[in-house]
């Protein structure tokens, strides 16, 4: 990524705790605009927190303490009034796929429709989109009125894509998609996202390393909280990394 | 291996696995004895309610006012009655108590306050009913200068019952997934819309359920209005909440402790409508909640 490009996101000595106890440690990093920035490491590395800290989730978990600064194209999302307005510039897509409990149809509408676009020919055209970027269409469009909670685990996980994506998000962030979801599936996502890098910025959370090399441009480790090393992913899979950790790590050494 | 050769050793019951089923067949007996006794009593009430009141319900019992002391005529303006006091509660009690349970469950921080509020409202549901009596008279009748009427005795009913519909519409809250409310919130819908368009949709069937239960047992409760707004004896029906009222649970403690002469069958008879009161609403919240369960999303 070459120095002209855009900061979409600049995260700066970011530390949070839950009642005392340490889940990041002064994270700083920048994300660029249309990259996909990928953060690797093990179980409570902090990982989910970062995230929560970006469309700013954290702030519905009550004894949670943040300090530092998360800036979207300049602007503190801390000194944000309207948090909603912040979070349909970020689609969030966790680890278990959540469908809503209603229609396919008005699981992907529901974004829109909350943010006040009722227009059904619009809306209409917008689910199908969505749909079918998240590579689910062809599987639902013959039932769009079915349940969204009675979709299998990879199909939900792909709604919940389309959903994120309904938004038209700037910021499209995954925690550990791929968890709930098959093989097959995963790869079809990983293709829709390789597909959206040109039109939305990634943070890709994700516990499989060989994800992180074959989608990111750079890659990030965590550990215990604490920024270990971001680079971009020619250096980070190679033995020339910066800090020996990372590449223990990525060889699957520890962690 | 061919047919008839099969090896049965494999699954043949062990002495200790012969022991754990013995205990369990015991166990079981005396969970389903517990069950039937449970049974016993309400069936001796129904059956001892039908065979000595079944003879006094007739249309002139349920259609006509009590005549000649009491010992005469029928229960209309105790029926009538009882329909206002549950009725008027209920527009008071319901509204407030759904909205301070969704203030509780969605909105109230963690913290102290929030404790002590929901330690009171648990204790307020274990207050006797003749203590909130006290208190009808005390607040409404007196205080607010409310006199004897349908609106002081409703109010106490209502005050009665609100700690319960809070608590369970809190419970039906809280039995909707705390990951709906997080996707939702995620996808930039405010607390409100997520509480509107997902939490509500998906909990209707708890609150309307705990809200009914509550209503039955307005109808049959008898200190709470007895001193407030219910009548002993009224010629006339009400006519507005101001106006006193007779109500089924005081006609029968009238008409079996207070009056000579009244015949035999008036108190069972009494009683028996009073309970196919209740259970017509308990059956009506049951089928409710049968109806929005099957519609249940997840």
């Amino acid at each position: 990524m070459s120095d002209l490009a855009k900061k979409k996101i600049e995260v700066s000595g970011l530390s949070v705790s839950y009642g005392g106890v340490t889940a990041l440690d002064s994270i700083s990093l920048d994300v660029y605009e249309h990259e996909i920035l990928s953060i690797i490491g093990p179980a409570n590395a902090g990982k989910t927190t970062f995230l929560n800290c970006i469309n700013r989730m954290i702030d519905s978990i009550p004894d949670a303490r943040v300090q530092g600064t998360v800036k979207i194209d300049g602007d503190d999302v801390r000194q944000v009034r309207d948090v909603n307005a912040l979070r349909r510039r970020i689609g969030m897509v966790f680890p278990l796929p959540v469908g809503l409990p209603m229609s396919i149809y008005d699981n992907v509408a529901y974004a829109p429709r909350m943010a006040g676009k009722t227009d059904k020919t619009r809306l209409d055209e917008l689910v199908e989109r969505c749909l079918r970027q998240s590579a689910l269409f062809d599987e639902v469009k013959d039932r769009m009125g079915d349940l969204g909670t009675k979709l299998s685990g990879g199909q939900q996980q792909r709604l919940t894509i389309a959903r994120a994506l309904s938004m038209e998000p700037e910021i499209l962030c995954l925690d550990e998609f791929s968890i709930a979801v098959d093989p097959v599936t995963t790869m079809r996502i990983e293709e829709v996202l390789k597909e959206l890098r040109k039109e939305v910025t990634i943070v890709l959370v994700t516990n499989l390393v060989q994800q992180a090399k074959r989608l990111a441009d750079r890659t990030a480790l965590f550990l215990d909280g604490k920024l270990i090393e971001l680079d971009s992913n020619e250096i980070i899979f190679s033995r020339r990394t910066a800090d020996q950790r990372t590449f223990q790590y990525v060889q699957g050494l520890f962690g | 291996m061919s047919r008839g050769e099969t090896e049965h050793t494999d699954f043949s019951a062990t002495p200790m696995t012969e022991a754990s089923h013995s205990r369990q067949k015991i166990a079981r007996a005396f969970l389903g004895i517990a069950t039937a006794l449970l049974l016993l009593p309400l069936f001796a009430i129904i059956g001892l309610l039908v065979t000595h009141g079944m003879s006094a319900i007739t249309a002139e019992f349920l259609l006509e006012a009590p005549t000649a002391g009491m010992t005469a005529g029928g229960i209309y303006p105790a029926i009538i009655g009882t329909l206002w006091l549950i009725g008027v509660s209920l527009a008071v009690a319901a509204p407030i108590g759904i909205m301070a349970g969704i203030y509780l469950n969605e909105y109230a921080p963690e913290n102290w306050v929030t404790r002590m509020i929901n330690l009171a409202i648990v204790n307020l549901a274990g207050v006797p009913s003749i203590v909130h009596a006290l208190f009808g008279v005390g607040a409404f009748v007196l205080f607010l200068g409310l006199g004897t009427s349908i609106l002081s005795a409703s109010l106490t009913l209502a005050v009665m019952t609100l700690p319960v519909i809070i608590a369970s519409t809190k419970e039906a809250l809280a039995s909707v997934p705390v990951a709906f409310r997080h996707a939702s919130w995620t996808l930039g819908a405010s607390r409100w819309q997520t509480i509107w368009h997902i939490v509500l949709p998906n909990s209707v069937s708890g609150i309307l359920t705990g809200v009914i239960l509550q209503v039955s047992r307005a109808a049959g409760e008898t200190a709470p209005i007895m001193f407030t707004g219910a009548a002993f004896y009224l010629p006339f029906l009400p006519q507005s909440v101001q106006d006193q009222c007779m109500a089924l649970s005081m006609h029968l403690f009238t008409v079996s402790t207070q009056v000579p002469n009244v015949p035999e069958a008036f108190p069972y008879a009494t009683a028996l409508v009073l309970l196919t009161l209740v259970v017509t609403f308990n059956f009506f919240s049951i089928g409710l909640r049968t109806y929005l369960r099957a519609r249940r999303k997840w």
